[in-house]
């Protein structure tokens, strides 16, 4: 029995059937591969200089030069981050918005997607490039109008101002995302479901939603970061209670004169945990919910 | 593919918009506690509220709500506090005095006041200001327009601070008096090597605002009725002594007040600009803590001897919002500035230094060497950057320190860079 093995990407076989490495493109991978590892590097650079901080003593911190390499290791900071009870307020914060902010936001998108994807109207298109324009506007302009208008019903100060503002920077992606994957899914299923007896809402929900699934979890884990990383309408639109991360990590490290960088890289470090750990968990998820709209199935 | 009518597709968004209200509503329950209370009411009514940074800075919040624990306690009245984070500060309380969110007693930074004075809604601290017994340096700096917008509650200056054993180390044996002066001690200090900086003053853009005591020192008065006079003799000899400087290596490149800071304290700079409190900013970060007693406040040098010595006053006051609570809130802050109990104590805690007479007499701040010197070197001649008094004096200040930054990386000459500077910051005077 004969086995054909695969032939290397880089060999080839010239005119005397001897094999041969392929210089040109031995070189380009190694430029790519080198390209690829500085980037990677330089894109982590921030990463390291956050766990390098956090780990190094108050006045190694602020040698200058700065030293790439800590000489010294202590665990100070973390001890600290562990007696201050603002912060878990703080985390708790950030997760009951967050994970508000995803579900409200994939609820609501998947609804609009939907309606996009699978139905004709008159002005549908135009709808859709709306939602989409929505997206443009400057943050300092829109906060400026939820502000007034949150001060005007009486919903600011509280965690209910929070989500209804990060859904609507969420929401256009979100429904462009979703849309994607519905036009993906091939009319004959909801045909087959309406032939069985079906109404439009169980199509929907036992055929269509599930078969989105990957992509709804991507949107979601969108949102989510979205209304983790926030800072500015945290800050603004909520009292001192309901703050999340973002601003409670300022106002507690970052003062007039002072700026406790080590303490602030522990605490950085320790609260992206969770939306780390989240990603590793659902990353095939994402990769699947992002790459799933890209050629119609 | 279905189709689907106006009126379902109509139908589908309204249960998406519905979706959207009722589960934020149900998932986030309503706020119970309230911002603060609105503006306008009763102006005599016993509860106000105190916003202030310093309510959240780790060094002085034990200070502050001590003194707001005491003053409740004692009038029998009820102090809500907020805060907001320094470098958010005056946005927030833009915005929420702007929405009628923001009541009571408001810390401030000097420099804010005209840009918060200019919302007309503050009320006139004058006949506070005159019980007070107030320095005279003090109480212009809660005025503007002749209008006493706010009290005085730490009054200081951003000086010259030295290093004493590196300069020795350098053969000065005198603090320098004039910009000649100055400019030679640099010289000896570079030529001890080591990499030490010899004035690690300002050269980002973000701080370059450093430069303007000094174009003063050079004669220019920056701001002369409404006509900005940067671009003068004085302001371009300023820029030009500073790229001369900056050529020379006699001041370093790419640094601001948190890296002349880092500087200062690893004893790599033997001189740099701060506010009065720096000393104990500075020794938190030192790794040798006998710096403190090195570190000597001295007055900016001085074109010919017998000038008087440049220095950009720099303070808190609070101010007081009209209406909901505004006199007792006023009470508070003529208390909080003026009790000479209680700003001693506050200035034993947290050294910022306090603003009246008799504070400043008090045992606990008069055995203070190196706040006294400070106080009769720097804070005696300081005065307010004349661009406060508009509201878009941060975007002026801007303007100014991107030219300047342009003049000491060689892509503009001073004359130009200054006259381009003037002319974007002339439709910025509102």
């Amino acid at each position: 029995m004969s086995v054909t093995l695969p032939r290397s990407a880089s060999m080839s076989r010239g005119a005397t059937g001897r094999r041969y490495r392929r210089p040109d493109r031995t070189r380009s991978r190694v430029a790519a591969w080198t390209a690829v590892t500085v980037i990677g590097l330089f894109g982590m650079l921030p990463v390291y200089w956050l766990v390098a901080t956090a780990f190094t003593p108050d006045d190694r911190a602020f040698s200058f030069p700065p030293s790439l390499i800590p000489t010294e290791i202590t665990f100070d900071h973390f001890t600290r981050l562990a007696e201050n009870e603002h912060l878990f307020r703080y985390l708790v914060n950030s997760v009951i918005v967050s994970v508000v902010t995803a579900a409200l936001s994939v609820v609501v998108s998947a609804y609009m997607a939907y309606a996009f994807s699978k139905f004709r109207y008159r002005g549908r298109r135009s709808l859709m490039h709306l939602v989409l324009a929505s997206q443009m506007f400057p943050q300092a302009v829109l906060l400026i109008t939820l502000y007034a208008v949150f001060s005007a019903t009486g919903l600011l100060g509280g965690y209910t101002a929070l989500v209804l503002s990060f859904t609507t920077f969420t929401l256009p992606l979100c429904v462009w995302m979703l849309k994607g994957i519905f036009d993906t899914v091939p009319d004959s299923l909801m045909e087959a479901a309406s032939i069985d007896g079906a109404s439009r809402w169980r199509t929907l929900h036992t055929v269509v939603l599930p078969l989105a699934g990957p992509g709804m979890v991507a949107a979601g884990l969108f949102a989510f970061v979205r209304a983790w990383n926030d800072f500015i309408f945290a800050l603004t639109l909520t009292d001192p209670e309901r703050q999340t991360l973002p601003p409670g990590l300022v106002h507690t490290y970052l003062g007039e004169f002072q700026t406790a960088w080590p303490d602030l890289m522990a605490a950085s470090l320790v609260v992206s945990l969770p939306v780390v750990a989240a990603f590793m968990f659902l990353q095939r998820y994402l990769v699947g919910g992002l790459t799933a709209g890209a050629v119609k199935g | 593919m279905n189709t689907l009518s106006r009126r379902d597709a109509l139908r589908l968004f309204g249960l998406a918009a519905g979706a959207a209200g009722a589960s934020a509503l149900v998932a986030c329950a309503p706020d119970a506690s309230g911002g603060a209370p609105a503006a306008g009411g009763d102006a005599a009514a016993k509860t106000f509220s105190f916003t202030s940074w310093s309510l959240n800075e780790e060094a002085q919040k034990a200070a502050v709500q001590s003194i707001v624990d005491a003053y409740a306690t004692a009038n029998k009245v009820t102090i809500k506090t907020a805060s907001f984070p320094y470098n958010e500060y005056l946005n927030q309380i833009t915005l929420k005095l702007r929405g009628g969110q923001l009541s009571g007693a408001i810390q401030l930074d000097v420099a804010w006041l005209g840009a918060l004075a200019a919302m007309g809604r503050l009320t006139d601290l004058g006949a506070q200001a005159a019980k007070g017994g107030y320095t005279e340096a003090a109480i212009k700096s809660g005025q503007l327009g002749g209008k006493q917008y706010g009290l005085p509650w730490t009054t200081g200056s951003i000086g010259l601070i030295g290093n004493k054993e590196i300069l020795e180390k350098a053969g000065v044996k005198e603090m320098p008096v004039t910009v000649e002066e100055f400019e030679e001690a640099l010289r000896k200090v570079k030529a001890l090597g080591g990499g030490v900086v010899p004035y690690a003053a300002a050269t980002k853009a973000a701080q370059l605002k450093d430069i303007l005591p000094w174009m003063r020192t050079f004669g220019s008065p920056l701001l002369e009725g409404d006509t900005i006079t940067i671009g003068d003799e004085g302001s371009v000899a300023a820029v030009e002594w500073y790229k001369k400087l900056y050529d020379d290596k006699l001041i370093a490149p790419d640094v601001d007040r948190f890296d002349a800071r880092a500087l200062f304290s690893q004893g790599k700079a033997a001189f740099y600009d701060d506010a009065i409190i720096a000393r104990g900013v500075v020794s938190a970060q030192a790794a040798d803590k006998s710096l403190t007693e090195k570190m000597v406040p001295l007055a900016r040098p001085v074109l010919k001897a017998g000038d008087a010595p440049q220095a950009l006053l720099w303070g808190h006051v609070i101010v007081v919002v009209e209406g909901e609570g505004s006199q007792a809130a006023s009470d508070f802050a003529l208390h909080a500035t003026s009790d000479t109990a209680t700003t001693a104590t506050f200035f034993e805690k947290v050294k910022m230094p306090p603003t009246t007479t008799a504070g400043l007499a008090d045992p606990k701040v008069s055995g203070d060497t190196f706040t006294t010197e400070w106080t009769e070197k720097i804070t005696k001649t300081a005065s307010q950057n004349p661009f406060w008094r508009y509201a878009g004096y941060g975007q002026i200040e801007t303007a100014i320190a991107e030219q300047v930054q342009a003049v000491l990386v060689g892509q503009s000459p001073a004359k130009d860079a200054l006259a381009k500077a003037a002319e974007t910051a002339k439709p910025l005077q509102k």
